[in-house]
């Protein structure tokens, strides 16, 4: 798992990548729909994905001594640390931001733990989206990032909407720092765990459409 | 003795094309050409052997093991080289050999060194600096240095200068000469009367010829003749008549020729005589 995950950063990864992830400062602007951070990252994947159909990327991984399924693996793999470790430097930001504008987010969910259960949530659809759509003909990369995008969009539209019309959402989770800190935890911990599920959903789907596929 | 690769019934449907009950095997320490034209089913058979195509039918072993239960395993003693070093042409063969030893137990890095040194290869060049001999050396030197005792390679000498394929097939020799065993495909049959000791012969996706090339040469005569002489009779002898600068030409099974007209002028067939003919019958 290790040297996949080296030959990932070594070998495949898009320099946009480690820029993608940086951009957790962004819950320090006001007033912002703070998911479009999962989105530019999602971009970041969509890139790493279409420089490596230019350079072959798949045929080199498929040439090394590994199962044909370990080529999808390592991929993932190397999706969940990136989201992951994004997701440790998003806390510091959170704080941050919730010193720096007290008032909250008037665009979507405010900078809080419980952003991060729904980031997590985010993650875990867009990556079965694109990954299911990828690896049923890894040609087709554009068309896995259009399904994706399109749902993401809808995520965040729907996260805006909530934040302002659903009574519980907007006064005990959409509230900044650690105010109601019991129910963003709870947000939290669905999070992580829909994105455990769908993460396992999305490997073992799309071992099984990449190995049927001919390159 | 074990077979390094032994291929038995493999089929793969297309809408336009059906690789048919492919088999055929390769001895240990030999250098076997798979030949056939352009869009034969070279390239799909090779790419088959590792499931980068998934076959509808049949079976691949390697030393007697299915790739499918132990596909690591047999990698690690495998070097597949597909049309050379087309990956990653912006990094540094340094790093992507300093990624790719990663995953081989048998990695000798003397053996690395020398091959680079023998080859004239420079690690901090990247595949794009490369010439197309360059990155077929390149992709041997990853494959030998893991001590692949089986190299697999689609059409390396393709695209390269008579000179560089002339040391390319060199290579060959020596590798065979040190036990390797070596499948190449090409459709530049001059290349296998060079090195090769077995041929396979592939047309429309169905094997017509599996055996030494020594065998396989004496099999057939070319006749020249003028297309007025061709008589009912003579023509069912006749393979793959084609028109030729003065008259016509064709292959004639060497046990037929006594049914054969005397004023007929009668040459020993190279490989390439073989294949063109075979090809228009």
């Amino acid at each position: 798992m290790f040297k996949l995950l080296k030959k990932e950063v070594s070998l495949s990864m898009h320099p946009t990548v480690p820029i993608m992830m940086c951009l957790v400062f962004m819950v320090l602007i006001p007033n912002y729909p703070y998911l479009l951070i999962c989105f530019y990252t999602i971009l970041a994947t969509f890139f790493t994905c279409l420089v490596g159909r230019e350079n072959n990327d798949i045929i080199y991984t498929m040439m090394l001594p590994i199962a044909k399924a370990d080529v999808v693996k390592g991929r993932i793999i190397f999706t969940v640390c990136q989201q992951m470790l994004q997701m440790i430097l998003l806390v510091p930001f959170i704080f941050l931001s919730a010193y720096l504008n007290p008032i909250g987010n008037q665009v979507g969910t405010d900078a809080n733990i419980a952003l991060i259960g729904i980031a997590f949530l985010t993650y875990g659809i867009s990556n079965l989206v694109f990954y299911t759509v990828y690896y049923k003909n890894v040609g087709k990369v554009g068309f896995a990032f259009l399904c994706t995008s399109t749902v993401v969009t809808i995520i965040i539209i729907v996260d805006i909407i909530m934040s302002h019309a659903w009574p519980l959402y907007r006064d005990v989770i959409d509230c900044p720092g650690t105010q109601n800190i019991t129910y963003q935890l709870i947000v939290l911990v669905i999070g992580v765990i829909g994105y455990m599920i769908l993460t396992v959903m999305t490997y073992k789907r799309s071992v099984g459409l990449f190995i049927k596929q001919d390159l | 003795m074990i077979k390094p690769l032994e291929i038995q019934k493999l089929r793969k449907v297309y809408p336009t094309f059906t690789l048919d009950n492919i088999s055929f095997s390769l001895e240990p320490g030999k250098i076997t050409g798979f030949i056939g034209r352009n869009g034969a089913g070279k390239s799909t058979t090779l790419n088959a052997l590792f499931n980068f195509v998934n076959p509808d039918a049949g079976r691949v072993l390697f030393w007697g093991e299915d790739v499918n239960t132990k596909e690591c395993e047999i990698k690690q003693k495998v070097g597949f080289v597909s049309s050379g070093v087309n990956y990653y042409p912006t990094k540094k063969l340094k790093k992507i050999t300093t990624i790719t030893k990663m995953f081989y137990h048998n990695w000798d890095e003397d053996a690395y060194n020398r091959y680079m040194h023998l080859f004239k290869l420079d690690e901090n060049k990247t595949p794009k600096q490369l010439s197309v001999g360059m990155k077929i050396k390149y992709a041997l030197v990853l494959a030998l240095s893991h001590k692949a005792e089986l190299l697999i390679l689609d059409e390396p000498t393709s695209g390269l200068d008579p000179v560089s394929r002339e040391e390319l097939l060199d290579i060959f020799i020596n590798l065979s000469e040190e036990g390797k065993t070596i499948l190449f495909s090409t459709h530049i049959t001059s290349d296998l009367e060079k090195c090769a000791d077995q041929i396979v012969y592939i047309k429309n996706g169905q094997i017509k010829a599996d055996k030494s090339i020594k065998v396989f040469v004496e099999e057939y005569k070319l006749v020249s003749f003028d297309k007025e002489e061709m008589s009912e009779v003579q023509k069912d002898l006749l393979i793959g008549a084609k028109k030729a600068k003065t008259g016509m030409t064709a292959l004639v099974s060497s046990k037929r020729m006594n049914e054969l007209s005397k004023s007929w002028a009668v040459s020993e067939a190279t490989l390439d005589d073989i294949m063109i003919h075979m090809e228009v019958e």
